[in-house]
């Protein structure tokens, strides 16, 4: 009486268990050692810049193609980058910050490249800013190939400039005085706001501009995991007396948003701009008068955040040797095409590049070309960089002093502390 | 057995003896047509802005005539791009399994608990009744990593097997089958047929209404669920429709019309067949939602 | 759920001893033969993960495999004492609370509303219903469109009245607010139709000997249809406050959990320091935390629904 039954559900299992057995033939599995999946997390502009250098470098038919996929850009990228090197099924490159390598060497998720494949193709540490080569290292060995520099800067805008007599006042500047006083003249200009800033809900925003700052007084900050945080409160807190004292809703808005700030400053309704270089394509494509800055140096030191974006090799479990060398065809060849990177604002890291005639007649990007000799990278430190919950915890202790309602100490002393609690764990990489 | 209907006010529009027109039943009718109109404007807004050009869409302010009119441009658009047609395929793929494999073992246990004597039934019993208010969502971490030690990341079965058994309906299903009077098997058990037999040809065959609302229940659930596919795919190919349109991104820019056009294409099939299947799609809600009683 | 779950496998004949034990044999046989598919998939997705992830929360496992080992009750200490873990699980609280409430009480005002027999009902009841069948990314494409600050209609329209754009998602004093408002209009769907099959259910005659006896039309919803629903609305609640504890989709892709951390939901700290901070161990102790509270719910739901059917 139970064997019908029995033998049924036997034969269920074993068709349940034959399913089992698709499992290994999961779709993507087989690639053919010419196709290159190439992840990155650029859309808007630099999406559309990068898709056109893709194109171009499959066109040049060296082998290979790559086909690109753009993931959502910050935590979510950074979240299913790792996922995918842990699982050992990550893409064969893909773009990462150079803030973010100290999170993704030491666990193993990166591997180094290789300097004599690299020379193969044409690429030397000579060719690259000191500074940013040294960023893309980690433990003595090279996990990043940069790509740009991407800083912090200040946008003005020369109409209103020429109109309230700050045009030579913008570019000598010396101190926070200075500042305050230009853009006070540029609100009487625009009968609305002198500085435009977006910042609200933005922790990334705040760090990018109060960090130039910090650094700009000549003081660092060393996050060493199991000891506390090395950092210069009067600094921090001089510092931020000045951004508040910005956001006082006449010089600027105490409650700007990225894309109000943007829309504010691309109406003329404000006279500076303080942003990314990625905002250019964006004033460029509205035709107004506008040119940009290094941000200048108001506390003494020359200084200014930026990041990179760069590319890396995402541990795979199996790697094949000739699609690796495509890679380091791959990344060469965009290299050698950077200039058009350079149009999205971006400052090319490769110097024969940088150095071209076609770059420096760029305007307004050459005017910044010499950031990356005092570029500010975030602090070397696992839990640091681009979209990670470093600029959250930023944002959490220091959106109310830039709102006006916060104490600068007890903020950064907060930031501080948030920090602490983080190098007290142990480092999960 | 009591399945919910929901089909009786329908002929019945007001009750005898009351003023279909009264101040307070137009009220009633007004309060009402306002909230629905409140409920369906983000479809309205979103079908509108999809039919934009994107220069219009992008434009400040409500534009009900935009200038360059309206056309399907956007849609073309995000169809020849090709991932929403993939994801959706996948999509289809995993709830259709999901659909079968828990309902097809939730009505053999469910049958089982009700039927069967057997050792250790209370034991499972109690443990599949407490292992309903485990949450799915507190057990991505130690999942991930098993599906990693099983190599199913990044697969079907990843996506699928995960999401292929559900405590609830085995208690649905074992509830229904309580209610079977016993003596209609007895009389295929005396004719010498076996107990898969019986459940197939007796016991399924009365089951069909409450199959249904179970099948329709898992399938929504499955087609709609983020985080597991979303945790356990990273390949852009494999992703499901909500998971795909979520994590990869256009690399052209913030497109909004192609953005609507994309949201409205997902929602698509299921608002479809919801609209063929009004009657039997929500008869299958609220009898599982009650837990089948 | 105390139903009888020994329903006797009317084998009525009489049997020998012998025949007795085997045939108890043979059933509990079958009874596993039946059962089995089901108890492989459970075992192996949700016992095994849910042992599995205990034992991770007293290791120091990370995603990239760097730290191991036992750690005790370490996992525990930290989680108690980060204050991301507190503040995830007072925003998780207050959406509950925030969204429980009208995702209640509104669903029955509707399905009061469409229950008169006006005209039109269909519609109305595709209207509330409709959202529901979303995936949550769609609701959110929507609702990101609704609420973002330049173009999306609800600026238009309060800009049509004179007022100031408000930044929906960006602003902590609102964000929770838009996201329990979205919540709102996508689940509400659910609730209304239990409450709607629930009021069908009321025997008709009820309201007839009410109307007899002279009872207004207020007086019939407080005195029969509100003490009528009392089931559907204990179970309605219960499933409510579960579902709202376990908020992650909707509020992790319209806002991130932010701005600064506001709309942080639980289930996203157990994903983010599990995946984004790579910590296994640590996450896991967290979901055990979380997990104890969801128990405790329910078992107060539980005591509270039992003590008022007793009574």
């Amino acid at each position: 009486m139970t064997d019908l039954s029995r033998r049924g559900l036997l034969k269920a299992a074993a068709a349940l268990a034959g399913g089992g057995l698709l499992v290994g033939c999961a779709p993507g599995a087989s690639r053919k050692t010419t196709d290159l999946s190439y992840w990155h997390l650029l859309t808007g502009g630099d999406g559309t810049v990068m898709a056109g250098l893709v194109d171009a470098v499959n066109a040049a038919n060296l082998g290979f193609h790559a086909t690109q996929t753009v993931l959502a850009w910050g935590a979510p990228y950074y979240t299913k980058l790792a996922m995918a090197s842990a699982g050992g099924r990550a893409p064969d490159v893909a773009i990462m910050h150079a803030s973010r390598i100290a999170g993704y060497a030491p666990g193993g998720l990166l591997e180094p490249w290789d300097l004599d494949l690299l020379a193969e193709v044409g690429l030397h540490e000579s060719d690259f800013p000191a500074r940013v080569w040294e960023k893309c290292q980690y433990d003595g060995k090279l996990y990043a190939i940069a790509l740009d520099t991407h800083p912090f800067v200040l946008y003005y805008n020369t109409e209103h400039a020429e109109k309230a007599g700050v045009t030579d006042a913008l570019h000598a500047m010396k101190s926070p005085d200075e500042f305050t006083e230009i853009a006070t003249k540029l609100q009487k200009v625009t009968g609305k706001h002198g500085l435009s800033y977006g910042y609200l809900g933005d922790g990334a925003q705040m760090w990018r501009l109060w960090y130039t700052l910090y650094k700009q007084t000549g003081a660092d900050m060393k996050l060493v995991p199991g000891q506390p945080a090395e950092v210069d409160k009067d600094a921090a807190v001089k510092t931020l007396t000045f951004v508040q004292s910005l956001l006082n809703d006449t010089i600027a808005s105490r409650s700007g948003d990225g894309g109000t700030a943007t829309s504010e400053f691309l109406h003329g309704q404000s006279g500076m701009f303080l942003g990314g270089v990625w905002e250019l394509p964006v004033l460029k494509d509205a035709k107004m008068p506008v040119d940009a800055l290094p941000i200048p140096t108001l506390f003494g030191t020359q200084a200014a955040y930026a990041d990179s974006h760069t590319f890396v090799l995402p541990r795979q479990s199996k790697v094949s040797p000739e699609r690796r060398k495509h890679v380091y065809t791959m990344v060469a060849e965009i290299l050698k095409r950077s200039v058009k990177w350079a149009g999205g604002g971006h400052i090319p890291a490769y110097q024969p590049v940088a150095k071209s005639a076609e770059y420096q007649a760029l305007k307004p990007q050459s005017n910044y070309a010499g950031i990356p000799a005092s570029v500010n990278y975030d602090p070397d430190v696992w839990f640091s960089g681009a979209g990670s919950d470093f600029q959250n915890y930023f944002a959490e202790n220091v959106q109310n002093v830039f709102l006006g309602s916060g104490d600068p100490a007890a903020g950064f002393d907060g930031f501080v502390a948030r920090l602490n609690k983080l190098l007290d764990r142990p480092q999960p990489v | 057995m009591s399945t919910y209907t929901l089909s009786r006010g329908i002929k019945q529009t007001h009750k005898p003896g009351e003023n279909p027109w009264s101040v307070s039943r137009m009220a009633a009718l007004l309060v009402l047509a306002v909230l629905a109109a409140t409920w369906l404007v983000p479809f309205a807004w979103s079908v509108l802005t999809s039919l934009k050009s994107e220069a219009d869409a992008g434009a400040a302010g409500i534009t009900l005539n935009p200038p360059d009119g309206f056309s399907f441009d956007a849609y073309r658009k995000v169809l020849s791009a090709g991932d929403i047609p993939a994801w959706a395929w996948n999509s289809l793929l995993t709830s259709v399994a999901i659909t079968f494999i828990t309902v097809a073992t939730s009505a053999l246990a469910g049958y089982a608990f009700s039927r069967v004597n057997f050792k250790g039934k209370r034991w499972l019993y109690a443990a599949i009744i407490a292992a309903i208010i485990i949450p799915p969502q507190l057990l991505i971490v130690p999942l991930f990593r098993q599906m990693l030690a099983f190599n199913l990341v990044d697969t079907y079965w990843g996506i699928i097997l995960p999401q292929s058994f559900a405590p609830a309906m085995v208690l649905i299903l074992k509830r229904f089958f309580d209610q079977i009077p016993v003596e209609l098997e007895d009389a295929a058990r005396v004719d010498g047929a076996g107990r898969l037999r019986v459940f197939w040809s007796v016991v399924l065959p009365l089951s069909r209404p409450i199959l249904a609302a179970v099948a329709i229940f898992v399938f929504i659930g499955a087609w709609n669920n983020f985080l597991w596919p979303f945790i356990v795919t990273t390949d852009a190919h494999l992703m499901t429709l909500p998971v795909g349109l979520q994590t990869v991104k256009s690399a052209y820019g913030l497109q909004y019309a192609q953005n609507m056009a994309s949201a409205i294409l997902a929602a698509l099939p299921l608002v479809l067949v919801f609209l063929f299947f009004q009657r039997q799609i929500i008869k299958g809600i609220a009898t599982t939602g009650f837990g089948g009683q | 759920m105390s139903t009888a779950i020994d329903t006797p496998a009317a084998t009525a004949e009489k049997v020998t001893a012998q025949g007795k034990a085997r045939a108890k044999r043979g059933e509990t046989l079958t009874g596993w033969a039946f059962a089995a598919p089901f108890a492989v998939l459970f075992v192996l997705f949700l016992v095994v993960p849910a042992l599995y992830g205990l034992y991770l929360s007293f290791t120091g496992e990370t995603l990239t495999g760097a730290g191991s080992g036992l750690v005790g009750l370490a996992n525990y200490g930290d989680a108690l004492r980060d204050p991301d873990m507190w503040k995830s699980l007072g925003n998780t609280l207050w959406f509950t609370v925030l969204s429980t409430i009208p995702l209640v009480v509104l669903s029955l005002a509707l399905a009061l509303l469409v229950n008169l027999g006006l005209p039109g009902r269909w519609l109305w009841r595709l209207s509330f219903f409709l959202p529901y069948l979303l995936a949550s990314t769609v609701v959110v494409m929507f609702w990101s469109w609704m609420y973002n600050p330049t173009l999306g209609l609800i600026n238009g329209v309060l800009a049509k009245f004179g007022a100031a754009p408000v930044a929906w998602l960006q602003d902590p004093k609102v964000a929770m607010l838009s996201v329990v408002i979205t919540t709102l209009w996508w689940t509400i769907g659910f609730n209304f139709l239990l409450y709607l099959a629930a009021l069908q259910n009321i025997p008709e005659q009820q309201f007839e000997a009410a109307a007899i006896d002279g009872a207004g039309k207020w007086r019939q919803l407080f005195s029969i249809v509100i003490p009528q629903l009392t089931p559907t609305t204990a179970l309605i609640l219960t499933l409510q406050i579960l579902a709202s504890l376990k908020v992650f989709d909707q509020i992790y892709m319209l806002t991130n959990g932010g701005p600064a951390g506001k709309t942080r939901s639980i289930v996203q700290y157990i994903y983010e320091s599990g995946f984004t901070g790579y910590r296994f161990g640590y996450s896991s102790a967290i979901s055990y935390l979380f997990f104890v509270l969801i128990v405790l719910v329910a078992l107060a739901q539980y005591k509270l629904i039992n003590r008022r059917s007793a009574a």
